[in-house]
């Protein structure tokens, strides 16, 4: 009797697992799709977007790497990437060195002083309003005080991601002993001294986790540098690719081409990272 | 030279607790015995003490007794609510840490974990700007006094805890300090390394010149380690002296409890007064006071009372006839060289040690658990205690 009820619930636990796998599968092929589609695409000629199911999943006729000479020369890629790699490189440097400091006095001070607590809330509610809400007051301020530019673009970064970042880097404090602040402070270092060269270079899977998701968000950002930037011939890759987005339709193709192109550098920055971040999002997520 | 010298010293930390409770409308509900004013929790109360030079001074107490607070604020690491704090005769109350001229090993050896060994002793003295030449002759010193030669250029998650809590070590003595202060740092030790450890540190204290100061829970490493313990309680310290003074002379029943292993025995007796003779009562038997206690006591005008008696295991003896004390065994402990009985007599858990030394098979038969055994005790090693836990001969 005993030996059937076993059969059963072994029998019922494989049910599910294969139920979580199917699903998985689907997860899977939900990403996996588009990407396919993308470089498909991409390799693709104009003459070959047909309606059919077959024509639309097959392969390219030829492998020709034309859509990407040409998508390289209508976003004007190396300027392009140029002013993208400035944004997101000055960003995350700042973010990482500027949003750190914050997270550290605000981590360590908040439980001991109301004030930081209180400050560590005003931070936090930040991250509740929407980009839109802000957007005409800060193209019109940005114009008056002379920094619609990319400096200001990097400015506005490095205050939309402040919520998120100090509340991920004050979270991880957590991890870090207090006893190593107290027994540098009994070495002879001073506040400034025990952050650099003691919290900085510990809270490393941190740095990993806020510069990928800084510079993932800073990377595919169309608006910031559209509603700030515009005008200034200064383009980013997501700006750029505008151009493929006409009135009358849309060349797809050079379009996919161009998006697999800018997703090269970002998808390096993440693999050479990737190590961390799985450290850090663990870590972190224990507070 | 480094004295310390504590006058009066005090901790108030912000009663919080009372204002949730007075919100929430509910009674006060206590945590601890620690006094509590209008000030605030008083976690340390009128801390008094001169440490000599090179003095090695133990703060030992339960948990929560104040012992870490006062080494931090020795450290600078807490604030200092009340008194004065003196090291080499300069008031230092507001002075940084690093002015202090102070070292302290953590509990949790608190090295970075991001720097190697050497780099975690070079630390202190690269931010005194020190000599390159100067830095790694005394870091390479340090590590040959504490055997960690050859781990100097491992990270500190590549040591075992007895290594790491060297290094934590070596790391407070390249800076040769005035103060060497440490908290708890073998408690995170299992019991052979610990053992181990504190046999270096005796060793330690005689190749460097410090004063020590160092805070436990062991009442082992106390009594080893010092040259005089200060036991304290809810924040108040209840005795200082040698541990031999406080093994022998115990001012009150939580002193005379807290050290010496296993701890002493206490009963509810009765202290008898005829004629200026003292003695002690303890269910029927009467045991008469030695010189010493009967001159104390007169001394003090202890009249006839109801006392707690206080007897080391070490010191009560098995005996037979009329004027010895009944129990059952309950528990038997055998220990190797000694047998520890756990005897139930007077209604109190009793503990006595026997000798196994010269022990014949049949006595020993006659110590298992359920055996009645009767016991005496000298009256030059009973402790009488008041009624408020005070010893009536101090």
């Amino acid at each position: 009797m005993n030996k059937a009820k076993q059969n059963e619930g072994a029998v019922g636990g494989k049910l599910v697992n294969r139920i979580i796998l199917a699903l998985l599968i689907i997860g899977c092929l939900t990403i996996l799709f588009p990407l396919y589609m993308t470089v498909i695409i991409a390799f693709k000629q104009p003459s070959e977007m047909t309606n059919d199911v077959a024509g639309a999943l097959g392969f390219p006729q030829s492998w020709s790497l034309s859509n990407f000479a040409e998508a390289m020369r209508v976003t004007d890629f190396w300027h392009s990437l140029g002013n993208s790699l400035l944004l997101t490189g000055a960003t995350v440097v700042i973010c990482v060195l500027l949003h750190s400091l914050g997270g550290y006095l605000i981590g360590r001070k908040m439980r001991k002083l109301k004030f930081f607590n209180l400050a560590y809330l005003y931070l936090i509610s930040g991250m509740f309003v929407p980009f839109a809400v802000l957007m005409m007051p800060l193209v019109k301020q940005t114009a008056q005080i002379g920094i619609a530019n990319r400096f200001g673009v990097i400015v506005l970064y490095v205050v939309f991601f402040m919520p998120m970042n100090v509340m991920l880097y004050s979270g991880y404090l957590s991890n870090i002993p207090e006893a190593l602040d107290e027994a540098a402070c009994v070495d002879g270092a001073g506040v400034w001294q025990t952050f650099w060269k003691i919290i900085f270079p510990n809270m490393k899977p941190m740095h990993a986790t806020v510069a990928v998701l800084t510079a993932m968000s800073t990377w595919n950002d169309v608006m910031t540098p559209l509603v700030i930037m515009s005008g200034t011939d200064q383009n980013t890759l997501p700006l750029a690719q505008l151009n493929f987005q006409t009135q009358f339709g849309t060349n797809y193709n050079l379009a996919f081409a161009s998006y697999l192109l800018a997703l090269l550098p970002i998808l390096i920055f993440y693999i050479v990272c990737q190590k961390q971040i799985i450290n850090g999002v663990v870590n972190g997520a224990v507070k | 030279m480094a004295e310390v010298i504590l006058r009066h010293i005090k901790k108030v930390y912000p009663n919080t607790e009372s204002k949730k409770s007075k919100k929430k409308g509910e009674p006060e509900k206590k945590k601890s015995n620690l006094l509590v004013t209008e000030e605030g929790v008083l976690a340390v109360q009128d801390f008094d003490l001169d440490i000599k030079d090179q003095e090695f001074i133990v703060l030992v107490g339960p948990s929560g007794c104040g012992k870490s607070t006062t080494l931090r604020m020795v450290a600078g690491l807490e604030g200092i609510s009340g008194g004065d704090l003196l090291i080499d005769g300069k008031k230092v109350n507001d002075v940084e840490p690093k002015d202090r001229d102070i070292a302290m090993v953590f509990q949790n050896y608190a090295l970075y974990p991001h720097m190697t060994v050497r780099g975690n002793m070079e630390f202190p003295l690269k931010l005194q700007k020190m000599d390159p030449a100067e830095i790694k002759r005394r870091v390479e010193e340090a590590a040959e006094i504490l055997g960690i030669t050859q781990f100097l250029e491992r990270k500190p998650k590549a040591l075992s805890g007895g290594q790491r809590q060297r290094v934590a070590i070596g790391r407070a003595i390249v800076r040769e300090p005035k103060v060497l202060l440490m908290d708890e740092p073998l408690s995170n030790l299992d019991a052979k390394l610990r053992n181990q450890m504190r046999a270096e540190i005796i060793k330690l204290r005689q190749r460097i010149n410090a004063t020590f100061i160092y805070v436990t829970h062991d009442q082992t490493e106390a009594m080893t380690l010092g040259d005089r313990i200060v036991i304290m309680k809810d924040g108040v310290v209840q005795q200082i002296g040698t541990p031999q003074e406080l093994f022998d002379h115990p001012k009150n029943v939580f002193v005379a409890g807290f050290i010496g292993m296993p701890q002493m025995n206490m009963f509810d007796a009765e202290l008898i007064e005829n004629g200026g003779k003292y003695s002690v009562r303890l269910a029927d038997v009467t045991v008469e006071l030695s010189e010493e206690k009967q001159k104390n006591l007169a001394k003090n005008g202890v009249k006839s009372q109801k006392i707690t008696l206080g007897v080391r295991p070490e010191h009560i003896t098995l005996a037979q006839g009329a004027d010895s004390v009944k129990g059952k065994v309950e528990v038997f402990e055998m220990m190797g060289s000694a047998i520890h009985l756990h005897a139930n007599a007077c209604g109190r858990d009793t503990i006595i040690i026997v000798q196994t030394m010269n022990l014949e098979d049949a006595e020993r038969s006659g110590l298992s658990i359920g055996s009645e055994i009767s016991f005496t005790f000298g009256g030059g090693v009973a402790h009488v205690f008041g009624e408020n836990g005070e010893n009536l001969e101090a």
